[in-house]
């Protein structure tokens, strides 16, 4: 059995340029106080520059951190019961915060947490910092550099109702987003028609004209495409070729060659692994140990799986109807229990948020596997 | 020397809509440099609700404007926690955010964000830290403060579910959820059950998105069948088996502990049964859809009867009608039994002559199939996907 998936790439005018890195990454950015209906999916660029997914914005937001001071060496970190703390600093109870995604500032190490206080339609964005030692600050976006990149957006928006009860109900969530080379890589989903977009939008961002659809196949197990969604993905150089590692919601992990993508082209990715089902991908990152490069994913269900990339740039595509599981060798590391959010903390450690006593999140540094 | 810090239970006017405040005071005595009186306390009739120390003299205040003070400083001064409900977490749970000014005789802390009820909160002044004080033995004061919970009787329910048939395809796509009134998101599947016809959960049915899939009111759900559970020759489908199943009947269900924004619990919970059909892998084709066309100079509804139910969203949203000229016609459009029948009633009367009905080809039916292409494509069929953004055009004339 196979299935072939599906990516919508909509990539936007400077394709051509992919590649080329900027002189300036700063450029185009003005000066004040980005406005945010929502924080989401965060990465970072280069030069601490950190890019915001606003799904009700409709928008990725960069912002000028400013937080360049390279870190020192980094010491074991332990936030128990950070969703409290958060609560506390924003006045309000765990209950009512959501932890929406956290980065690490590849720079400084600080840890960077997207935070909606309170749960419902008027819910505040509020940007969290975590500095070495754990002492905790609300970022402060009265006066940053930024720029702000809409998301084009395929379908058309009509507005139903009449009068002052227009609306347009249609949403895109930003499920996952990622900074490479010279441009922002974005995984949507909408609440109405089920496409599952991935876009690749230049950075710094500059006027965004209409987008052009490139269509992205996986080989997979069977004669039927779905058109499932992306959950998350890392770009990763598999050889020497550009690529993107995507997860999916039934956890097959999927490389796409990004070099390959041109107006109108169709790319077809191969599904590298199938890593079980009943499950669900949260988070990824890459990172390297004694010379090789380690895929870490974590999931619902089936705890963090370290992936071998040993020879990935010969794996086999699968297309056959497996199991279980099948491609990419990997290890579940079972003492990584909870974790919900993932990411790379210096070359040897990883910063998690996972799950504890209670309804207790805590903020962690692990040794890489 | 012997001061006394005294706290005061303030009486003043409650904001308006805010309710009963619940008030703790205590009073104490403590060391101060000066033997200086203090009140500290929360200001209601401020909007937000500030906390206040009073009364400083004139060389304290003269002391503090002269200082150059981070907020961390300040903090040391005067700080407000909110509380967890928990002991231990309450031990570090650090002050809140807020500014703090000097006017005239007191200090005042703004909180960043309003103050929510049902939260514990607590003020601690610390007179040891004020600017010239070499005693920092002084006892610190507390002051404890909370809103009422939200209370009230509960009055959200699910208004509609879409679609609104009792016989759905095997291979529907998703399910619209709408609520009287904005709810909570963060943790959502936990209230949505689809049960089989036993009572028993069916295991994992939805696409479980962390980001949620709400309109910006957070007062509809778009609920995803789980791809994986619909499509045929998929690996969940033939390891755990269809999330529906043709000829059987299943509930989907939603208890009432779902909050709504303003933290209250549904008013009743929600169950809609329906039947399971065979699946539906025709791409919907608007040659097939019935207009009736209304008379000019009347505000008549124009009526489209589609063979089978569309999705009641994109329906909505993507079908819109072009008058002679080509522009669009301003009005309301509605669907009607079970969403196969789409009716539009312009704002003004209908002019005379060719129209068109204007369909994108991004409209799906249950199923999730568009125009031109079944949501399942066979491959080894050809069968391309069209994902631009094509429209259908039907016309029909008004006479």
């Amino acid at each position: 059995m196979k299935i072939i998936a599906r990516l919508f790439f909509v990539v936007l005018t400077g394709i051509g340029c992919f590649g080329l890195r900027a002189a300036d990454w700063t450029a185009g950015m003005k000066e004040g106080k980005p406005e945010f209906k929502s924080m989401g999916p965060l990465a970072f660029g280069p030069d601490a520059i950190l890019l915001i997914a606003d799904t009700r914005g409709a928008a990725v937001v960069a912002v000028a951190t400013g937080d360049t001071v390279p870190a020192k060496a980094i010491q074991p970190l332990k936030v128990e019961g950070i969703n409290q703390k958060i609560a506390g600093l924003l006045g309000t109870s765990a209950d009512q915060i959501l932890i929406n995604d956290m980065v690490v500032n590849p720079i400084s190490r600080n840890a960077y947490i997207a935070v909606s206080r309170g749960r419902g339609p008027d819910a505040i964005p509020v940007l969290v910092r975590v500095k070495a030692g754990g002492n905790l600050e609300a970022v402060s976006l009265g006066k940053v550099k930024f720029s702000r990149g809409e998301l084009p957006d395929a379908p058309v928006d009509g507005v139903v109702g009449e009068g002052n009860r227009q609306s347009n109900p249609r949403q895109e969530s930003i499920t996952d987003l990622a900074f490479f080379q010279d441009r922002v890589l974005i995984a949507g989903l909408s609440n109405e028609e089920f496409s599952s977009t991935l876009r690749a939008i230049p950075f710094p961002f500059e006027t965004v004209a209409n987008g052009t659809t490139v269509e992205i196949f996986h080989g997979a197990h069977g004669r039927f495409e779905t058109r499932s969604p992306v959950r998350t993905f890392v770009p990763f150089n598999v050889g020497s070729q550009p690529s993107l590692i995507a997860a999916y919601t039934c956890t097959p992990l999927v490389q796409f060659p990004l070099g390959d993508l041109k107006p109108g082209a169709k790319i077809k990715g191969k599904t590298i692994a199938e890593l079980g089902n009943r499950n669900r991908p949260l988070d990824m990152i890459v990172y390297q140990k004694g010379g090789k490069d380690y895929l870490l994913l974590a999931n619902s269900s089936r705890g963090v799986m370290k992936i071998s990339t040993d020879n990935i740039e010969n794996a086999e595509n699968i297309t056959d109807k497996v199991a279980d599981k099948k491609g990419q060798p990997y290890e579940t590391i079972e003492s990584w229990t909870g974790v919900d959010q993932l990411d790379q903390l210096d070359p040897s450690h990883a910063l998690v948020v996972r799950r504890g006593e209670g309804n207790s999140l805590n903020l962690e540094s692990l040794a890489l596997p | 020397m012997t001061g006394i810090v005294r706290l005061l239970a303030c009486t003043g006017a409650l904001r308006a809509g805010l309710g009963l405040a619940i008030w703790i005071g205590f009073s104490f005595h403590a060391q101060c440099a000066g033997g200086s009186e203090y009140f500290l306390r929360w200001n209601t009739n401020s909007n937000p609700i500030t906390v206040e120390v009073a009364v400083l003299d004139e060389n304290e205040v003269r002391q503090l404007r002269a200082t150059n003070w981070t907020d961390g400083n300040w903090q040391q001064l005067l700080s407000v926690y909110a509380g967890q409900g928990d002991f231990i977490a309450d031990l570090s749970v650090p002050p809140m955010l807020g500014s703090y000014r000097v006017e005239k005789s007191l200090i005042r802390f703004q909180p960043r964000f309003p103050l929510e009820p049902g939260v514990a909160y607590r003020a601690v002044f610390r007179p040891g830290r004020l600017p010239g004080n070499v005693d920092r033995r002084s006892a610190d004061a507390i002051s404890k403060f909370s809103l009422p919970s939200a209370s009230g009787k509960p009055t959200t329910v699910v208004a509609q579910v879409y679609p609104g048939a009792d016989l759905l395809p095997e291979n529907l796509l998703k399910f619209y959820v709408h609520f009287s009134a904005p709810m909570q998101g963060g943790h959502i599947y936990n209230h949505i059950h689809l049960l089989d016809e036993a009572g028993k959960p069916v295991e994992l049915p939805f696409l479980e998105i962390d980001e949620e899939l709400w309109n910006p009111e957070m007062t509809r759900l778009t609920l995803f069948i789980d791809p994986g559970r619909i499509k045929r020759g998929v690996q969940p489908l033939e390891e755990i088996g269809p999330a529906l199943e043709e000829g059987k009947r299943y509930s989907l269900e939603i208890d009432a502990a779902w909050r709504d924004s303003a933290g209250l619990p549904l008013r009743v919970g929600f169950r809609k049964s329906f039947r399971v059909g065979r699946p539906d892998r025709e791409p919907p084709s608007p040659s097939t859809w019935k207009l009736q066309s209304p008379k000019a100079g009347t505000r008549d509804a124009l009526m489209v009867t589609f063979p089978e139910p569309m999705d009641h969203a994109l329906a909505l949203r993507v079908i819109r009608v072009a008058d002679p000229a080509g522009r669009f016609v301003e009005g309301t459009s509605a669907l009607s039994d079970h969403e196969q029948h789409w009716g539009f009633t312009p704002r003004k009367p209908w002019a005379a002559g060719p129209h068109q009905l204007q369909v994108q080809n991004t409209i799906e039916d249950l199923a999730g199939n568009n125009i031109g292409k079944t949501f399942e494509v066979d491959l080894f069929e050809g069968v391309q996907r069209r994902f631009t953004n094509e429209v259908v055009k039907l016309s029909f004339e008004v006479k």
